[in-house]
């Protein structure tokens, strides 16, 4: 058989198949899910830096998706974090770093009705610790072209966090958070599909890190970020590239630049490999201040602090000029047409010198992490 | 005793009305099952039929491919980084460590 009508038989027996109940692909068309999928996680984390193991994170997940109704379904996420370890209170200096230990609860329900060519998802979501909770709304909206090619989404979110930590610095601290989306997903070929997204935040409220010394942020944050997401398939290979983009910036003066590629490899009898690599690089805020300390007061304070001791300042490493890198495999297996188990290891670096785009700031103990997820999956 | 109904503020109705205005014009087009503009023939892109979409339809393709896995990497993104945004609304804030 010539390629041509191999090609044009192939085409033939998928126009077939879809007209089987349940076959229709999902590609961009707004239909509600068939069936109950049940989703288990558990995460290993763990960072440290030279000399000093700082936070273990131990996270066990439960997701679920009921279809109900026809036209309706309902999505609902728990997680538990147990973290402890040990947080430098200022730059990455070892000496100052204090132990701590929390347990935080997380959770978030969605209800989505689906019409011919549009969806519209309500949600809620909170989480929880000894000293800081979080409750947030949101709102997601889809339209699908008519030729199914082209999906709009719009969406909105309100989140209101309370802060308490057990030093008392502050009592009932208030962050408020409203957030807006805006993104369009397009099928470019038969192996080609992007998207764009559009998000921004402003928040209002405490925004400092209340266990950091010298640690006083401004009361705002617009925050903005371009997602720009290309999958690829390779027929040659039966093989899928991810990739993204990401910019981001805001009313802190922070930029950031994050690229990620993923492989999924399909191996035969149900297996797939998928190796990971993404890379992110930021320039500092614009209150951050660098490990120079004042020679009278010494560290934290940064040098001249007696003459404006409530400007802003952060020694939050987070908020430095840095690179990072992780590379991640992943591997999961088919057990049957319903059940996919998976487990992943990744290994992250932070380094100053990594950064691409300008100088890393200075004196900053690179921070490495390591994380482990493994996840089963089953369809009823 | 008279009891007196008081009716929300002038200014808290003006900050509702585009909000009401807006979820209106957003209900009435999802009940009407208007369909949004294609965005392909702008870009002069072929489109791409349904029978042409066995590959699109493969779970790898899709931009949510597993919702778990997503939320853990993203939550220690935001927690070891300064950046975040870009694939969603209304997540839950922390006070990461």
């Amino acid at each position: 058989m010539s390629e041509p009508s191999r090609g044009a038989a192939g085409a033939a027996i998928v126009a077939a198949a879809l007209t089987l109940p349940g076959v229709a692909p999902p590609a961009l068309a707004e239909s509600a899910p068939e069936r109950t999928v049940l989703s288990l996680g558990y995460l290993n984390y763990q960072d440290s830096q030279p000399g000093l193991k700082r936070i273990t994170v131990n996270a066990p997940s439960l997701g679920l998706v009921v279809p109900f109704a026809g036209h309706w379904a309902i999505e609902a996420n728990a997680v538990g974090d147990s973290v402890s370890g040990a947080s430098p209170r200022w730059h990455s200096s070892i000496s100052s770093a204090s132990r701590m230990q929390d347990f935080r609860k997380a959770g978030d329900v969605r209800v989505t009705r689906y019409f011919e060519r549009s969806s519209i998802a309500l949600g809620t979501a909170f989480s929880s610790e000894h000293d800081y909770r979080s409750q947030a709304i949101s709102a997601l909206v889809k339209f699908t072209s008519d030729d199914n090619n082209t999906t709009w989404t719009y969406g909105a979110g309100r989140a209101w966090d309370v802060i308490n930590p057990v030093n008392q610095v502050v009592v009932d601290a208030r962050k408020n958070t409203t957030d807006l989306m805006a993104g369009v997903t397009q099928v470019l070929t038969p192996n080609d599909i992007a998207q764009v997204n559009l998000t921004w935040a402003r928040g209002r409220g405490y925004f400092s890190d209340p266990y950091k010394v010298v640690d006083n942020r401004p009361d705002s944050r617009d925050q903005a970020a371009v997602l720009l997401r290309w999958n690829h398939f390779l027929e040659s290979m039966q093989a899928t590239l991810r990739t993204s983009y990401r910019y981001y910036g805001d009313s802190w003066s922070v930029r950031g630049h994050t690229f990620t590629a993923e492989w999924i490899q399909p191996l035969g009898h149900g297996w797939s490999v998928a190796p990971l690599a993404r890379y992110h690089t930021q320039n500092a805020a614009g209150f951050y201040y660098d490990p120079y300390y004042d020679p009278v007061l010494g560290p934290p304070y940064p040098p001249g602090f007696l003459a404006n001791p409530n400007g802003l300042y952060s020694p939050d490493a987070r908020l430095s000029a840095f690179g990072a890198g992780t590379l991640s495999l992943k591997v999961a297996n088919a057990i049957d047409r319903d059940t996919i188990v998976d487990a992943s290891l990744s290994f992250y670096e932070q380094r100053s010198s990594w950064r691409i785009g300008g100088n890393g700031s200075p004196g900053i103990a690179p921070l490495s992490a390591r994380f482990l997820q493994v996840g089963l999956t089953k369809a009823f | 005793m008279s009891h007196t109904r008081t009716e929300p503020s002038s200014p808290t109705r003006a900050r509702l009305r585009p909000m009401l205005l807006a979820a209106g014009l957003t209900l009435l087009s999802l009940a009407s099952g208007c369909s949004a503009p294609a965005l392909g023939p702008l870009l002069g892109l072929e489109p791409v039929n349904p029978w042409e979409k066995g590959n699109l339809a493969r779970p790898a393709m899709m931009f949510d491919t597993n919702s778990l896995e997503t939320r853990y990497l993203e939550h220690i993104y935001t927690s070891r980084e300064a950046a975040s945004g870009g694939s969603g609304v209304g997540g839950g804030g922390c006070g990461c460590n």
